[in-house]
């Protein structure tokens, strides 16, 4: 009969099994595990197993920020595991729902310690609460734990300061994975806490921690005074077991998606908080962004979150976080001269410990890591984006340069952080729209073989850009740009048919209203975030007709073809469209 | 130039190819087929070793055969440091010396489980894999104390030495021999340590590490 999964924490790791850049390899109640501890000192758990082919984890590397399968690459990304990078697909972001499956993780008495289950914590233990716990060489051993916790209650041991006396031993506590001793001789006592970890139906392992730490000249000898000692009983015990068939194996882990560790409403919103406010720049005010419980969903350089402000209004803004940096959403939002209530809410109104719900991070603006150079072009606060490029770059080691136009230095932002990358930074201060057209031409005079554009900012800048980009010679998929609004005046006057192949059913555009809106009318849900062409979310295939296009996410090559659209503001030339919905 | 009579997937070749990119010694490489064709046991590699295996040197002239016999010529050779081979510390020169012959024991039992694996060799596959096992919890032993007393080699120095280029191989490629290092986390991270070596060179099977930290 199968045993119900055991939900119980157990230690999996000594803390200094998991040293920066390095992937230790573990295994709880037959699941293997990989836990690495990231460059901000994380430590993850995670099922050794790569979503792609099955590889286990622990054969990759752990770049700091990141693990990376050995086989084909794939990155996943500290505290959530979302993949963030799929280098056989260097165009596209992956799915939200690209996640490894992720165990919780907590460092109590010097050990790692996770659990299969989803909620709880390690078990409290007296005798070494404030004390300063001392860790011992732990001991695989081929038997399983309850034979190993039976024979743990004979273990004899001798206090620290009298290694060579007769020690009494006693057991002074045992638990359901643990058994609690007290070695006294010569006047000295010790008190040691043995826990065992299952890792599976035939093996254990012993992890054993003293209450307290011996001084520096005893530490290597009571260390190699129990390894010996423990050693010992292994030996007896593993003798012990040869020849008995182990019990049942336990039974497997609750599924992944009932146990996620990024928590999200029914409406796939996440509730964060305000962890810290900071002036950025001239008008310009960061902002920290906490999970309130769990952890928050992975993103990619040029992933963007909608906000949604506690006056209703729903903004988007880019994620500046670098590869890595999981534990909160940093953003930047620069105070709008012409706010209609979205920045001037934020920088008036909203304060550290303030709470509010986010979307996962989405992206349409995907940065290729499969290149030698990548030429990134900012205006103003359209830096944001970008700076999450320049961190995924430096991080990666890939050569890169940031042209910076801004009005005046103090209209700066990142400044210092971009100064500790590998980025190389040029700032164009204070031009005209003459000299901005005059340095963005000498910038990208040279189309060089395998280079890449992404430029974010103002309309006008990156219609400049890409202008510029276009007469030097640029291939039109080798300039990637995101618009925060698009400046397009909409013509909203034609009306035409949309048959939606797929939901069997047509509707009429009249004047004056979007497909979008008459979707919604119709009770089709469409994904939509911006709302005014600039975006991508809402972005359909076309079967047959000629959009109209209003938008400025598609480039003009993807105009030109007229398979996809912007159904938020783009409409249609011909008397009817046939959509892919 | 000198001459290395080479496989590249045997870890006694590597172990030479290893010592050899770290003290970067230029080199030619001499393929021998020793899987499928087995040159190693033809009548003309008779001629360069009877014992029929490899890896050989031949430095002008001067030819030589073992692995472990060809670190120790190498290391004093050409390691003008006399880090790799430390022949002016005695008790050093003891323990490489120790760990040599240790590494014999890891070859004829963790290496053996992967040629019987790989290459369809005839070995007792169980005793091979649990000799292997018993070996491994002796140096798993040995490297975690050596961590904690700051001197994370193979041999206690702060620096490596021809012993850990000998145990490297024959340890990092045991899982294609069915070897699990689950249960031997020191021995694990000393193979980050080894990859790290400044002039490290991969084998198929063996990839580099990350770097320590982006500094």
């Amino acid at each position: 009969m199968p045993t119900p999964p055991d939900t119980a924490w157990y230690p999996v790791a000594r803390s200094d099994d998991a040293p920066a850049r390095h992937i230790f390899h573990g295994q709880l109640l037959s699941q293997e595990l990989a836990v690495w501890r990231a460059d901000d000192g994380f430590v993850n758990v995670w099922q050794n197993r790569c979503l792609h082919r099955g590889v286990r984890l622990t054969v990759g590397d752990n770049d700091g920020g990141e693990l990376v399968c050995r086989y084909h690459g794939w990155r996943y990304a500290n505290r959530s595991g979302g993949c963030t990078y799929i280098p056989a697909h260097p165009a596209d972001a992956p799915a939200q729902t690209i996640c490894n499956t992720v165990f919780p993780s907590v460092e109590r008495f010097g050990l790692i310690w996770t659990t299969l289950g989803s909620d709880g914590e390690p078990p409290l233990v007296d005798t070494l609460e404030g004390a300063s716990e001392f860790g011992l060489r732990p001991l695989p051993v081929n038997a399983p734990a309850d034979v190993v916790l039976d024979h743990l209650g004979s273990y004899r041991f001798a206090p620290a300061g009298a290694l060579t006396g007769d020690p009494a031993v006693r057991v002074a506590g045992i638990g359901d994975a643990s058994i609690e001793l007290v070695s006294t001789a010569d006047g000295h006592e010790s008190a040691a806490v043995f826990f065992v970890q299952p890792v599976d139906a035939a093996r254990c392992v012993i992890r054993g921690v003293l209450a307290a730490t011996p001084g520096e000249a005893l530490a290597i000898p009571v260390l190699r005074h129990h390894n010996h000692r423990l050693s010992v009983l292994r030996d007896r015990i593993e003798s012990s077991v040869v020849g008995h068939p182990p019990g049942a194996s336990p039974a497997p882990a609750a599924r992944a998606d009932e146990r996620s560790v990024v928590p999200a409403d029914r409406a796939g919103l996440h509730h964060v908080r305000v962890g810290r406010r900071w002036d950025e720049a001239d008008g310009i005010v960061g902002f920290a962004l906490e999970p309130i419980e769990g952890q928050l969903p992975a993103f990619q350089p040029g992933a963007h979150i909608d906000v949604h402000l506690p006056n209703g209004l729903v903004r988007q803004y880019s994620l500046t976080n670098g590869p890595g940096q999981t534990r909160h959403y940093l953003l930047a939002v620069k105070r709008e001269p012409q706010s209609s209530g979205g920045s001037s809410y934020l920088h008036e109104s909203l304060a550290e410990g303030d709470e509010l719900h986010v979307s996962a991070p989405r992206n349409n603006f995907p940065l290729r890591r499969d290149v030698t150079r990548t030429l990134l072009i900012a205006g103003g606060i359209g830096i944001t984006p970008l700076v999450s490029m320049a961190h995924a770059l430096s991080h990666a080691g890939l050569e890169h340069e940031l042209h910076y136009f801004a009005r005046g230095p103090e209209h700066l932002a990142f400044a210092t952080e971009i100064d500790r990358l590998s980025t190389r930074l040029i700032t164009h201060l204070g031009l005209s729209p003459e000299a901005t057209g005059v340095a963005l031409r000498t910038m990208v005079a040279d189309p060089g073989p395998d280079t890449q554009i992404y430029v974010c900012g103002p309309g006008p800048l990156i219609q400049a850009t890409r202008d510029a980009a276009a007469a030097a010679g640029w291939p039109d998929q080798a300039v990637h740009f995101e618009y925060f609004a698009n400046p397009t005046v909409l013509d909203q006057s034609s009306s035409f048919e949309v048959s939606l192949a797929r939901s069997a059913l047509t509707v009429s555009v009249p004047a004056g209203r979007t497909i979008l809106e008459v979707l919604r009318d119709h009770g089709i849900a469409v994904p939509a975030s911006c709302q005014q062409g600039a975006c991508g979310t809402c972005s359909t295939r076309v079967l047959e007709g000629e959009p109209a296009h209003q938008d400025v996410y598609l480039n003009d090559s993807e105009h030109r073809a007229g398979d996809a659209m912007m159904i938020c503001v783009s409409r249609s030339h011909s008397d009817r469209l046939v959509l892919d919905i | 130039m000198l001459k290395l009579y080479d496989y590249e997937l045997s870890v006694n070749c590597y172990k030479q190819r290893l010592l050899l990119g770290i003290l970067d010694v230029p080199y030619e490489v001499i393929p021998v087929d020793f899987f499928p064709g087995w040159e190693h046991k033809s009548e003309a590699f008779a001629a360069i070793n009877p014992l029929g295996h490899i890896p050989v040197i031949d430095d002008d002239g001067y030819v030589l055969r073992d692995a472990h016999a060809i670190l120790v010529y190498l290391a004093s050779r050409y390691d003008p440091s006399g880090r790799w081979y430390p022949t002016s510390d005695p008790q050093l020169l003891g323990e490489v010396a120790q760990w040599l012959l240790f590494a014999e024991g890891t070859t004829n039992t963790a290496s053996a489980a992967r040629l019987h694996d790989n290459l369809g060799y005839d070995f007792d596959i169980e005793a091979v894999r649990t000799g292997a096992h018993r070996l491994f919890r002796v140096l798993d032993e040995h490297l975690w104390f050596a961590e904690r007393q700051q001197r994370p080699w193979v041999c206690a120095a702060s620096h490596p030495t021809i012993a850990d280029l000998a145990l490297f191989p024959d340890v990092v490629l045991s899982e294609e021999g069915g070897i699990s290092r689950i249960d031997y986390p020191a021995l694990r991270r000393w193979t980050d340590r080894v990859k790290r070596i400044p002039g490290f060179s991969p084998m198929p099977g063996i990839f580099p590490a990350t770097p320590a930290s982006t500094g």
